[in-house]
């Protein structure tokens, strides 16, 4: 009985030490007042607009290139095609916040774990409306906090430019994806990064200008 | 086209083929997809070398540059380059032959493909239809169209499905002039 009990509080400590030790991603920010309660992110939303960027994958030092191809396809979903510079097409699926669709994919990339990290970030990238329940802020940015069933989303908007400009997806304790966008306009991203934390895979898009 | 039509026609393309030891050409690629708004245009140039030496350059609005020779395929993209090592794989020499027979219309191989003949205005159009399973998954139909005077092709469409397609429009084609080995780097 005495034995387990101290085993019990053993493993307390050794929780509560690792718990302090990592810290929560907000710990470099400082809490604010709520100011609103959703971000809008206009950078994939346009309905008329073919979204095309060149695109570089690394994948455990892996390179692979092609096209992405997004586009609004009605209120709620979007269709997202990859091809090589060819044009053949690797993946093609119809995503929204809820529902998800693989039209095609080759034999090659046809793996669950990589649909299933591709949704996670393809979903995170077009969607329009993050709803907002912490506000903090740190030096450059006001960073809003949107949770997302065990994961929280953090909103990085510039307090110079009134843009947003990074978004993280974390767990309690670590950041698991990482996205940049550099804007052309305010509605516009010419380049998107899609970084990821706890696997080696990094996935940049450049927008493909037409002349 | 009648069966007279179409001997006549693949005897004209075999001719030209037949005389090709270099080939250059400039092109334009539409990658059509039917949710988009409008194709996505890309241009390059492609240059062979016989018997097995391609390149296939985009220059607008993109540097990209895969060049297939002894087994390998080297890409430039953007400056960064890196080298596939196919070895002897079937599949590269198919590739090859594909490309090479695409652009000078010398495909006519009944044991690959179910080949159908028309003629329009000023064109004819063969049609390949893949009969392997495994090229068949990435390509439905392979259209080719030929300049009716030159027998030679001007146009390479593939199509993915009945909606989804690339279509590459081929010009200022040059034949037979010197190509350096050199030139096949990247």
């Amino acid at each position: 009985m005495q034995k387990s009990t101290i085993q019990f509080l053993l493993i307390n400590c050794f929780l509560a030490i690792v718990l302090v030790s990592c810290g929560s991603v907000t710990k470099n920010y400082t809490p604010k007042k709520l100011e609103k309660t959703a971000v809008e992110v206009p950078y994939f939303s346009e309905p008329k607009t073919d979204y095309v960027y060149k695109t570089n994958i690394t994948v455990y030092g892996h390179e692979m290139s092609g096209i992405f191809i997004a586009k609004k396809i009605n209120d709620t979903t979007h269709r997202v095609v990859f091809t090589t510079e060819f044009g053949n097409k690797l993946f093609d699926f119809e995503i929204s916040d809820t529902t998800f669709k693989v039209n095609s994919i080759v034999s090659e990339l046809d793996k669950k774990i990589l649909i299933n990290t591709l949704k996670e970030d393809f979903r995170l990238l077009l969607k329009k409306e993050y709803l907002i329940q912490e506000q903090f802020e740190n030096e450059s940015d006001n960073i809003y906090k949107s949770a997302d069933g065990n994961r929280d989303n953090y909103l990085f908007v510039s307090k110079k430019e009134q843009k947003l400009e990074k978004l993280v997806r974390s767990s309690k304790t670590k950041e698991k994806i990482t996205i940049t966008f550099t804007l052309e306009n305010d509605i516009f991203a010419k380049k998107v990064v899609i970084l990821h934390q706890n696997i080696k895979l990094r996935i940049e898009l450049n927008y493909l200008k037409s002349e | 086209m009648t069966d007279a039509e179409i001997a006549s026609f693949k005897q004209d393309v075999n001719v030209v083929a037949k005389k090709i030891k270099t080939l250059s050409t400039d092109f334009v690629q539409y990658k059509h997809m039917d949710f988009l708004s409008k194709d996505i245009e890309t241009s390059g140039k492609m240059i062979f070398k016989e018997p097995n030496l391609l390149q296939w350059q985009y220059k607008k609005p993109y540097n990209y540059s895969i060049v297939f020779k002894n087994g390998k395929i080297l890409i430039n993209d953007e400056g960064k380059k890196s080298a596939v090592d196919i070895g002897n794989s079937k599949i590269f020499g198919r590739i090859n032959k594909l490309i090479v027979g695409s652009v000078s219309g010398n495909m006519f191989d009944d044991k690959e493909f179910a080949i159908s003949y028309f003629k329009s205005k000023g064109q004819n159009i063969a049609k390949f239809i893949p009969k392997d399973a495994t090229l068949k998954k990435y390509i439905k139909q392979i259209e080719l169209t030929f300049d009716k005077e030159e027998a030679t092709v001007v146009q390479v469409k593939l199509l993915e499905s009945s909606e989804d397609y690339t279509r590459i429009v081929l010009k200022n084609k040059v034949i037979n002039a010197k190509i350096d080995d050199s030139v096949f780097t990247n």
